[in-house]
């Protein structure tokens, strides 16, 4: 046998066999085709891929798969940085709202919001709900202990005069607070909102302040002077229409309770 | 090729020369699946069914590569076809047993380097045959049986870890350590099947 044969055969029967192969696995793999949600795969590539296991689940592609499904929370991880954690908050945030979003509290009650009694004792926020349906006077305030601060994975909220208030700085738009607020009060609005109301109180202009001084007191002020009609009133707080505001911040001005509050991004 | 000899090669597969416990081969899918008998059992299942068909394809291939007079190649293209019935197995397990799938994990491809499908592989093309016929048929017995044993070992440690789960263990021996004692254990109660005189 001479020496190109020598080469030639081997490689030429080696490509062959891989060939082969190639072809009857790809054919496989199109037959048995299983349809995996994209999102799956790419919140999986953004994990750290170390399979620790410290989230509970069997690896990172388990992991993936509960996220997707909403059956694990981000913060369970610990081994992926803040910026892809961040990325796959928006393919799961996308999940929710279709789009990119900004998460606030609609109260900035706090410790200008007078309290129906003093509670001393364990819990957060969900425990004193239990009790009365809360410490504050208003039906809906927030009552300023420290449950969403304490649920953020982001460090993203924090008290300012007894209310809670998001940083957008850091804040991923994740969605756990507004799922773990007692009251409720933890909004997303969409992406273009540069003004928002900071009241939730269904009360009656007087009633909201014989108990909090920073409430909506439903002059309407902000209603009459939009020029574009984005501000309409229902059950005693004006409501943002976002597609119609053109973020002019004549409401923001005028308001005399000063519970129409800037988003700063 | 007589029904003796056929029995005398399963017998020996299985329990004379069984894989894990006496040629100590295969041992990280037989300690990292033998948590629970249902992957354990899938696991077995898996390996039974890529020796079986990667012991013809090889014995075939090994004709053709002793015809070429490149024996060399005899590795490389045995790596070759056993990973590729890998991916085939993967494929369909993902397809029809999701469940399977997930307990598997990361062992199933794993089966691409258990050095037990190789293994069993090189020991077909090196047992004396009188035709190429009769050699591909105990080259397919041969796959078949040892993956048997294979199952039967992983079967009987999945049965005992089980039990293990309710013992009460010193903190010391309590995960692998006992794991690794049982199996040493079991290897020397197969010592035994070394005392039968067939083959």
């Amino acid at each position: 046998m001479s020496t190109a044969l020598q080469i030639i055969i081997p490689v030429a029967l080696l490509a062959g066999l891989s060939l082969a192969f190639a072809i009857t696995i790809a054919f496989f793999s199109k037959k048995f085709l299983v349809e995996v949600d994209p999102k799956i795969e790419m919140v999986e590539s953004l994990l750290s891929g170390a399979n620790c296991g410290a989230c509970g689940f069997a690896g990172c592609s388990a992991f993936a798969e509960a996220l997707v499904n909403g059956e694990a929370s981000l913060s369970s991880c610990s081994a992926t940085s803040m910026e892809s954690k961040e990325e796959i908050a928006k393919i799961l945030g996308s999940a929710d709202v279709g789009e990119k979003s900004i998460v606030v509290v609609a109260c900035s009650g706090g410790n200008s919001c007078l309290d129906k009694y003093a509670y001393q004792g364990y819990g957060d926020c969900s425990s004193v709900e239990l009790l009365a349906g809360g410490r504050k006077a208003c039906p809906v305030g927030c009552i300023g202990m420290s449950k969403c601060i304490a649920e953020c994975p982001y460090h993203a909220i924090e008290l300012k005069d007894g209310c809670a208030i998001v940083e957008q700085e850091s804040c991923t738009q994740c969605g756990l607070c507004i799922s773990n607020c007692p009251k409720n009060l933890i909004k997303r609005l969409p992406a273009n909102a540069k003004y928002y109301i900071a009241c939730s109180s269904p009360d009656k202009g007087k009633e909201v302040r014989s108990y909090c001084k920073n409430g909506c007191i439903g002059c309407q002020i902000c209603v009459k002077n939009c020029k574009e009609g984005a501000l309409s009133f229902e059950n005693n707080l004006p409501v943002f229409d976002y597609e119609k505001c053109t973020a002019c911040g004549v409401c923001f001005e005028k308001c005399p309770a000063k519970c129409i509050k800037k988003i700063d991004i | 090729m007589s029904v003796t000899a056929i029995l005398v090669l399963v017998v020996n597969a299985i329990l004379v020369n069984n894989f894990i416990l006496s040629r100590f081969l295969g041992i990280c899918p037989f300690l990292g699946v033998s948590k629970k008998i249902d992957t354990a059992l899938g696991m077995g299942f898996a390996v039974i069914f890529v020796m079986g068909v990667a012991s013809v394809i090889t014995y075939a291939l090994n004709l053709l590569l002793i015809k070429a007079n490149i024996l060399y190649l005899q590795t490389i293209v045995f790596i070759l076809v056993i990973a590729s019935l890998i991916q085939l197995v993967e494929i369909v397990v993902k397809r029809f047993s999701p469940g399977l799938y997930s307990a598997l994990g990361v062992y199933l491809p794993l089966i691409t380097t258990n050095c037990a499908v190789l293994g069993v592989a090189i020991m077909n093309v090196s047992i004396p045959v009188s035709s190429a016929a009769s050699g591909l048929l105990i080259a397919f017995i041969n796959g078949i049986s040892s993956g048997i044993g294979f199952t039967i070992a992983i079967l009987i440690l999945a049965g005992i870890r089980e039990k293990l789960e309710t013992a009460d263990i010193p903190k010391s021996f309590q995960g692998f350590p006992i794991t690794l004692l049982i199996a040493s254990i079991m290897a020397m109660a197969f010592a035994a099947f070394s005392g039968f005189n067939i083959g």
